[in-house]
């Protein structure tokens, strides 16, 4: 691999990053864009590889790391490539040689890599990717946030972040459960909402990350032990290749936990894979989502006690037992999901669907709220609607979702009498 | 040329019974279209006592027994490969092979047959079938056992199709890897016979030949042989006729006429020739 020399003369720093070409040395508070702030952990995670193609709103990510290694604090291989398709075929692949790879991309990016996203998994190739998630272009294009991720995952790992910190700590984290289970891990912040805003931060310090991330010997691509990767199959053979991958995802919502507790223990900030906040509340109800709407919720709780909140952080695997564990200690009796992603009259949209399954042996009564899509904001009115729907639910029938904050005429909004 | 091929009719005395898209596990009769495939390829797996085994060959029955180790069949043998050659000038043998069928299954007539073929062929070409499946019908040999398969009677070994004895998933290498074991590639046509798909032996004179190794290069399956001569170089020393399937590559870029090819002795495949990949 080449290691592009820095230019003299040309200088074409990226002024946020400037604070990772230095080493540091203890945890720093800072502010930045939570794409600069994610350039700046895989920094700090030391990739050999970074492959990624551009595409709004994720594009300042690659940007940074772009700058770091163009100005010689990171020893890594930048390459550009034509497509995202190209990008992840590559990144996978310089992953089974036994890189450390990092890639990103965002909406129309993603289902363009849908083709070699399974082939990651497959390989077992601990690859990591940030997704700043935003919406597919139907009808019309939209740059803005909506959930794309969670159209189909292909087995990979899948971590979502509600503010610029956890998106920030995803970067290592992902890096950690990528290497520990062998699987890809993507992290995924809301586009635009968390990858464009200027937030507070608390950097850790290299030597921490150094030692949370070592770089450990595993299978590879190795020319002293040839073998065929991705060959074809017959039917006597295929089946037992997916099985396998079935038995080794397995254990990989118990290494999340296990790494988010080492995690926590070297950086003192305590993630889970679900996390709570007022479940033991009057009305038993407690609204269910991911992502930046989680921080909106929390702080309109501050005045609506009487609902609690579920933060799934853990999307891939889907952490169903805790859910239901969850639902059963806290005697909830009804969920308000909200999603920023639609399924046009399917039963429920991906993220409630997998709510909906998790809860279906207890029986919990649940509604899906669709939101926030192509990035329209999602504020304290969408909250005090769904809260009050909710109150009238009695049963599991009629139809399971509605669309919140949506025109209907000029003058009326879907749902809502004002 | 091709590698070895199955494909299976089920028959029901009502047409709308064949509902099931399952494979043929025991068949009633079976069809060998080439008679290397004979031990090659467990042709008789699954065939219930009393079925039949036909096959396009010169062989006797006793010959055939011996290779398929199996002595409750009833067998039938069809040079079906003199009589591609003499009547559609092709050894083209799927059609021929058919007529076989009828002489030995009586589940339909030979004018049915013909019927069919009128349907899918046309001119031409549908006479010359004709007149082979026809031919086929009289001069298929016949041996039979004494007993006859009963056609209602359910044989299939239970859960064939998982193959086992092939590795399981627990038994697996990660990332679905097959590693090649000492540092020597013993995966793909290597390991199979792929020599017998061909239908022309490639012959190669010593004398004449310059070793110039074009031949070598352009070989797609590695089956030109060379050694290093007490001179240090490399020279050819022959054709690899497990491996060769008879593209005739060699052949035809070979500039001093060295290789040659001869038709294979006895029947050979039931290969399509280059310019038709209906088979």
């Amino acid at each position: 691999m080449r290691h592009p020399k820095k230019v003299e003369g040309i200088e074409m720093s990226v002024e946020p990053m400037k604070l990772f070409f230095k080493e540091i040395k203890e945890p720093t508070e800072t502010a930045m864009i939570g794409n600069y702030a994610v350039a700046g952990g895989v920094t700090q995670t030391d990739p050999d590889v970074i492959c990624a193609f551009p595409i709004t709103p994720q594009t300042q990510s690659v940007e940074g790391l772009s700058d770091v290694v163009h100005q010689g604090r990171l020893k890594a291989a930048f390459v550009n490539v034509e497509s995202e398709l190209a990008a992840i075929s590559y990144s996978t692949a310089a992953a089974a040689v036994g890189a450390r790879v990092f890639t990103a991309t965002a909406s129309q990016g993603y289902l363009l890599m849908a083709e070699a996203l399974p082939m990651a998994v497959g390989w077992r190739v601990p690859l990591t990717m940030m997704i700043s998630a935003r919406a597919f272009n139907a009808p019309n294009l939209s740059i803005w946030n909506s959930w794309e991720f969670v159209l189909t995952d292909f087995g990979w790992n899948c971590i979502v972040s509600e503010n610029v910190q956890e998106t920030y700590d995803a970067a290592i984290l992902s890096v950690m459960i990528s290497d520990k289970s062998l699987f890809p891990t993507m992290f995924v912040h809301d586009g635009f909402i968390i990858s464009h805003s200027v937030q507070k931060l608390t950097l850790i310090p290299d030597k921490t990350v150094r030692e949370l991330t070592p770089k450990k010997p595993r299978h590879t691509i190795n020319t002293k032990k040839p073998g065929t990767w991705g060959g074809i199959v017959t039917p006597s053979f295929f089946m037992e290749g997916r099985k396998n991958l079935d038995e080794a995802k397995q254990p990989v919502l118990g290494i999340m936990r296990e790494t988010f507790k080492e995690f926590g223990k070297a950086t003192g900030r305590q993630y889970d894979l679900i996390e709570t906040y007022n479940l033991d509340n009057s009305s038993k109800t407690a609204f269910i989502t991911m992502g930046s709407m989680c921080g909106n919720i929390i702080s309109w709780m501050t005045k609506n006690k009487d609902v609690g909140l579920i933060k799934v952080r853990a999307y891939r695997p889907f952490p169903y037992e805790e859910l239901q564990k969850i639902v059963q200690e806290h005697d909830l009796e009804k969920l308000i999901i909200l999603e920023k992603s639609d399924s046009l009259n399917n039963l429920l949209p991906p993220f409630s669907t997998s709510i909906a399954t998790a809860l279906y042996p207890l029986g919990t009564l649940l509604r899906s709220f669709i939101v926030g899509l192509g990035g329209r904001d999602v504020t304290q009115d969408e909250f005090d609607i769904a809260k009050k729907k909710m109150e009238a639910v009695k049963d599991m029938k009629g139809p399971l979702y509605m669309y919140l904050g949506v025109r209907e005429t000029k003058n009326k909004i879907l749902g809502v009498d004002m | 040329m091709g590698s070895p091929t199955e494909s299976y009719v089920r028959l029901s005395l009502n047409e709308d019974l064949v509902r099931s898209n399952e494979q043929v596990y025991a068949p009633h009769f079976v069809s060998v279209l080439d008679p290397s495939l004979l031990g090659e390829v467990d042709v008789t797996a699954g065939i219930p006592e009393g079925g039949w085994l036909i096959v396009n060959t010169v062989m006797n029955q006793l010959d055939i027994q011996d290779i398929v180790k199996r002595k409750d069949l009833n067998i039938a043998t069809i040079d079906a490969t003199r009589i591609a050659l003499d009547i559609l000038g092709r050894n083209i043998t799927n059609t021929i092979i058919l007529g076989a069928l009828v002489r030995v299954s009586h589940l339909f007539t030979i004018e049915e047959l013909s019927d069919a073929i009128m349907m899918r062929f046309k001119g031409e070409i549908a006479g010359k079938n004709i007149k082979a499946i026809q031919q086929a019908y009289e001069e298929t040999c016949i041996y039979e056992i004494g007993k006859d398969v009963d056609f209602f009677v359910h044989t299939k070994v239970p859960w064939q199709q998982v193959d086992l004895g092939l590795p399981g998933y627990k038994e697996l290498d990660k990332a679905g890897v097959w590693y090649c074991d000492e540092n020597i590639i013993q995966v793909g046509s290597d390991q199979v016979n792929t020599g017998s798909w061909g239908e022309w032996e490639i012959l190669w004179d010593k004398d004449t030949c310059t070793d110039c190794a074009q031949c070598w290069y352009i070989c797609p399956d590695f089956a030109i042989i060379r050694e290093k001569g007490d001179d240090g170089l490399w020279h050819m020393a022959g054709i690899d006729i497990y491996h060769c399937k008879s593209c005739q590559n060699c052949l035809n870029i070979c500039p001093v006429n060295a290789i040659t090819k001869r038709m294979k002795q006895g029947p050979a495949s039931c290969a399509a020739p280059e310019e038709s990949g209906g088979n």
